[in-house]
C-alpha cells in the first residue's frame, strides 16, 4: 500500500511538472461576426501553431447578428474582442472602458453600392433616395458621412430615407433600396454572385469619401492593462496574430481553406472565402499591427463631425488606445 | 396565525436594532443612522413605531397606515443615501432596507388577509397589494444594481430607465405609432377576422374541415423569424410586412378556438333549434355563436399579446428607422440599454392595456357565462 501511494505520488508529481512546463495560457477572443476570412489571421495563427509557440491556448468565439462583442467583454465572456472603432468609442463613452491594443486592419472595407439605373453618379445625388444601412453599432460611419454631406436621415425630398438592412443584399436586387451597405470583401461579392454585373453598379468607398473609420481592431478592458502579466499575454497574442495575418497574405488559398475548416456552421463556400481572403488581404496590408495615430485621429474627427440628433460620441475620447502591447510585442 | 407571522415583526425588531447600531457606510464607520440629523431620527422613530405595532399584531387601519408610511419612508431614505454609499454599503444600510422590507411584507400579508369586498374599496385593495409588491421589486433592483456597481450595459437601475423613458417620449411615441397603431392593430384585425371567417367556412362545408384544418395547423407551426424576412421581400420594409407577420401569427389561434367553440353547444339545444325549423344561419347566430363567444374571446386575448410579440420580432428583419423592434435591436448595439428597457416597459404596458380592453369587452358581452357569476 505504502509503495503504491509513493508510486502514485511520484506519477502525480511527474504529471504536475510536465503540465506546468507546457501549461498554455488560456485566452478567449470574441469575434465581431461569423467565422469567415475577415478573421483569417486568428484562425491561421491557431491552426499553424503560432499561438502555441507563444505558449497560448486561444479560444476563438465566432460572433453573429445578435452578438455585440462590447457586451460580451463587459460581461466577462472574453479577454479580447475584435470590433470597429466607432462602436468601441461609443461603448467607452457609455461606461465600458475599451482600449485599442492593436490594429491589424489598415483600411476600411466599407462602401455603399448603388445601381446605376437610379441615376446616382456622386454623393450629391443621394437626396431623396433610399439607402440600406446596417445598424447594431455598424451605423456610425454612415451617420458620420451623411452629417458631412449635410443630409438628414429622416427622409423627405432633401434628406435620405434610411432602411435598416438585414445582413443580405436582397433590398438592392429587389430594388427596394437604391443603394445598400456592402463590405468590399463580403456583400459586394454577394451582389455580383446574384447576377448584377459590375458595369451596372456604382460604388462609394468610405476610404475615398474621407469618412473611413477604423475597423476590426483588437480591444481589451482598460483596468486589465494595469497588470503586467496581462500585457505580456496580450503582446504574445498580438505578435502571433500578426504572424497569422502575414501568412494569410502570402497564402491566400490555404488561409481560405483554414477558415472553411473552422466554420462549424458549414454556411461558407470555398469560392466566396477565397474572394473574401483576397479582398481582406488588401485591407490588412501596410500595418505592423500598431495603431497609427493619424488613422485614429481621422476616425475620431469623422465621428465628432457626425453630431446630429444622436451623436456617436459627444467628446474627444481619452486613453482609448495604447501602444503598450504592440511595443511589448516588438511591433513598430 | 402561522409561526412566520410571529417571526416577521421580531426580525424587523432585530433589523431595526442593527440599522441603528451599525454603520451605513463601510468606508466610514462613524456614519450611523442616528447621526444623520432630523431625517435619520424621524426614520428611526417611524420604524420603531411600526415595528411595535407589528409586534403587538394588531389588525387595524392605524397599524396598516403606520406600516405603509414607515416601510416606504425607510426605503425612500435608503434610496436617498444610496448614491453616497454605492460600492461600499455598510451593514446598517442593509439592515435599514431589510427592516423596511419586512414591514412592507407584514403590511401586504395584513392587506391580503382582508376578506374581499365589492365596490371601490375592494377594487383599491385588489390594486394596492400587487402595487406594493411591484414597488419593492423595483426598490431591490435599484439597490442591488447601484450598491454592487453592476455595469450599466448589463442592467441599468430602474431610475435610469425612468429618466430615459421620460426624456424620450417623442421617440417612444413614434415607435409606438409605427409598431402598435399601424402594424399590430391592422394585422390583429385581419388575422382574427380571417381566422373567424375561415372557421365559419369550415363549419359550413365539411370537406374543408378535413382539408383546410391540417393546413391551418401547418401555418401555426411557421416560425416568425423564418417568415419575417420573406414578408419584407413581399411587402417592403414598412409596416405592411410586419402586419403580415402578425396576420400569420394570429390566424391559427382564432381558427382553432372558433371551430371548437362552434361545437360547444349541447345536442339538446341544437335539437330544439331544429324543432323550431331554424335555418343554419339562424341557429348559428342565435345559439352557436353566443355559445362560442368564450372560446372566441379566449383567442382574442391570446392574440392580443401574440400580435405585439410578432410585430416586434418581425421588426428585427429590415425596417425603416422607426418602430419598437427597430429601437430595441439598434439600441442594444449602441449600448443604450436603458433605452431598450424603456421600450420594453412601453411594450409591456401596451400589451397589458390591450389585453385588459379585450377582457373588459368579454365581460360585457358574456355576462351570462358561469365564470362571471359572483
Amino acid at each position: 500500500m505504502k509503495k503504491l501511494m509513493i508510486g502514485a505520488l511520484a506519477v502525480a508529481a511527474g504529471l504536475m511538472t510536465s503540465v506546468s512546463a507546457q501549461a498554455a495560457d488560456p485566452l478567449t477572443l470574441q469575434l465581431k461576426w461569423v467565422t469567415q476570412a475577415q478573421f483569417a489571421g486568428y484562425y491561421v495563427a491557431k491552426e499553424k501553431g503560432f499561438y502555441e509557440e507563444e505558449g497560448l491556448d486561444v479560444t476563438i468565439k465566432p460572433g453573429g447578428p445578435d452578438i455585440a462583442p462590447e457586451q460580451v467583454i463587459a460581461g466577462g465572456g472574453a479577454d479580447v474582442i475584435t470590433t470597429w472603432m466607432p462602436a468601441a468609442l461609443a461603448s467607452r463613452e457609455k461606461g465600458v472602458p475599451l482600449v485599442n491594443i492593436a490594429q491589424p486592419y489598415k483600411k476600411s472595407g466599407m462602401m455603399l453600392t448603388c445601381r446605376k439605373d437610379t441615376g446616382i453618379k456622386s454623393p450629391d445625388d443621394f437626396k431623396g433616395k433610399t439607402l440600406g444601412v446596417w445598424f447594431y453599432g455598424n451605423e456610425y460611419p454612415f451617420l458620420a458621412w451623411m452629417a458631412k454631406l449635410g443630409l438628414s436621415t429622416e427622409g423627405g425630398p432633401n434628406g435620405v430615407t434610411v432602411l435598416k438592412q438585414g445582413f443580405n443584399v436582397d433590398p438592392l436586387i429587389q430594388k427596394q433600396a437604391d443603394c445598400i451597405s456592402t463590405m468590399t470583401y463580403n456583400e459586394f461579392g454577394q451582389v455580383l454572385d446574384a447576377g448584377i454585373p459590375e458595369s451596372e453598379l456604382i460604388v462609394f468607398k468610405y476610404e475615398d469619401q474621407g469618412v473611413a473609420t477604423l475597423e476590426d481592431g483588437l480591444y481589451v478592458m482598460e483596468d486589465k492593462l494595469k497588470d503586467p502579466a496581462f500585457v505580456d499575454k496580450m503582446a504574445k497574442f498580438v505578435r502571433a496574430s500578426m504572424k497569422g495575418w502575414a501568412y494569410a497574405r502570402d497564402n491566400t488559398e490555404e488561409a481560405a481553406k483554414i477558415v472553411l475548416d473552422n466554420d462549424e456552421t458549414g454556411a461558407q463556400t470555398e469560392a466566396h472565402q477565397k474572394f473574401m481572403m483576397g479582398e481582406v488581404n488588401k485591407l490588412t496590408e501596410g500595418t505592423s499591427g500598431a495603431l497609427a495615430e493619424a488613422d485614429y485621429k481621422r476616425t475620431v474627427q469623422t465621428l465628432l463631425a457626425a453630431g446630429g440628433e444622436a451623436p456617436v460620441i459627444t467628446k474627444e475620447p481619452t486613453g482609448a488606445w495604447t501602444h503598450t502591447v504592440t511595443d511589448a510585442a516588438g511591433l513598430k | 396565525m402561522s409561526s412566520r407571522g410571529h417571526l416577521q415583526p421580531w426580525l424587523a425588531f432585530l433589523g431595526l436594532f442593527a440599522a441603528v447600531a451599525l454603520p451605513l457606510d463601510a468606508a466610514d464607520p462613524a456614519r450611523l443612522l442616528s447621526r444623520e440629523g432630523a431625517a435619520g431620527w424621524s426614520i428611526i422613530l417611524l420604524l420603531a413605531l411600526a415595528t411595535y405595532a407589528a409586534v403587538k399584531a394588531e389588525r387595524s387601519a392605524v397599524t396598516a397606515i403606520l406600516l405603509a408610511v414607515a416601510a416606504h419612508a425607510g426605503a425612500w431614505y435608503a434610496l436617498e443615501i444610496l448614491p453616497s454609499v454605492a460600492g461600499h454599503t455598510g451593514p446598517g444600510f442593509w439592515a435599514l432596507l431589510f427592516t423596511s422590507w419586512l414591514l412592507a411584507w407584514r403590511l401586504v400579508s395584513q392587506l391580503a388577509a382582508i376578506k374581499p369586498r365589492g365596490g371601490l374599496g375592494g377594487f383599491l385593495l385588489k390594486l394596492v397589494v400587487p402595487l406594493i409588491f411591484g414597488i419593492w421589486v423595483l426598490i431591490f433592483w435599484e439597490v442591488i444594481v447601484v450598491a454592487f456597481q453592476v455595469p450599466r450595459v448589463l442592467i441599468p437601475p430602474p431610475s435610469a430607465v425612468w429618466a430615459k423613458l421620460t426624456s424620450s417620449i417623442p421617440i417612444l411615441a413614434a415607435d409606438f405609432r409605427q409598431t402598435f397603431l399601424k402594424a399590430v392593430i391592422a394585422g390583429y384585425a385581419i388575422g382574427c377576422g380571417a381566422g373567424f371567417l375561415v372557421a365559419i367556412l369550415v363549419d359550413r362545408i365539411p370537406f374543408l374541415q378535413r382539408g383546410l384544418l391540417p393546413v391551418g395547423n401547418l401555418v401555426s407551426a411557421l416560425p416568425i423569424i423564418g417568415i419575417a424576412p420573406i414578408m419584407v421581400m413581399w411587402f417592403g420594409f414598412d409596416w405592411p410586412s410586419k402586419a403580415a407577420v402578425v396576420v400569420v401569427a394570429t390566424f391559427f389561434p382564432m381558427l382553432v378556438n372558433t371551430v371548437t367553440g362552434l361545437a360547444a353547444s349541447q345536442p339538446m339545444q341544437r335539437d330544439l333549434m331544429r324543432t323550431y325549423a331554424a335555418s343554419y344561419w339562424q341557429s348559428l347566430f342565435k345559439l352557436r355563436l353566443p355559445e362560442a363567444l368564450p372560446f372566441i374571446f379566449n383567442a382574442l386575448k391570446i392574440n392580443s399579446t401574440l400580435a405585439l410579440i410578432a410585430a416586434i420580432v418581425a421588426e428585427f428583419f429590415g425596417t425603416p428607422i422607426v418602430g419598437m423592434g427597430f429601437r430595441i435591436s439598434t439600441e442594444v448595439g449602441r449600448m443604450n440599454i436603458d433605452m431598450v428597457w424603456a421600450e420594453i416597459a412601453v411594450a409591456a404596458l401596451a400589451g397589458s392595456v390591450f389585453y385588459g380592453v379585450i377582457a373588459l369587452i368579454e365581460r360585457a358581452s358574456t355576462f351570462w357565462h358561469p365564470s362571471f357569476r359572483t
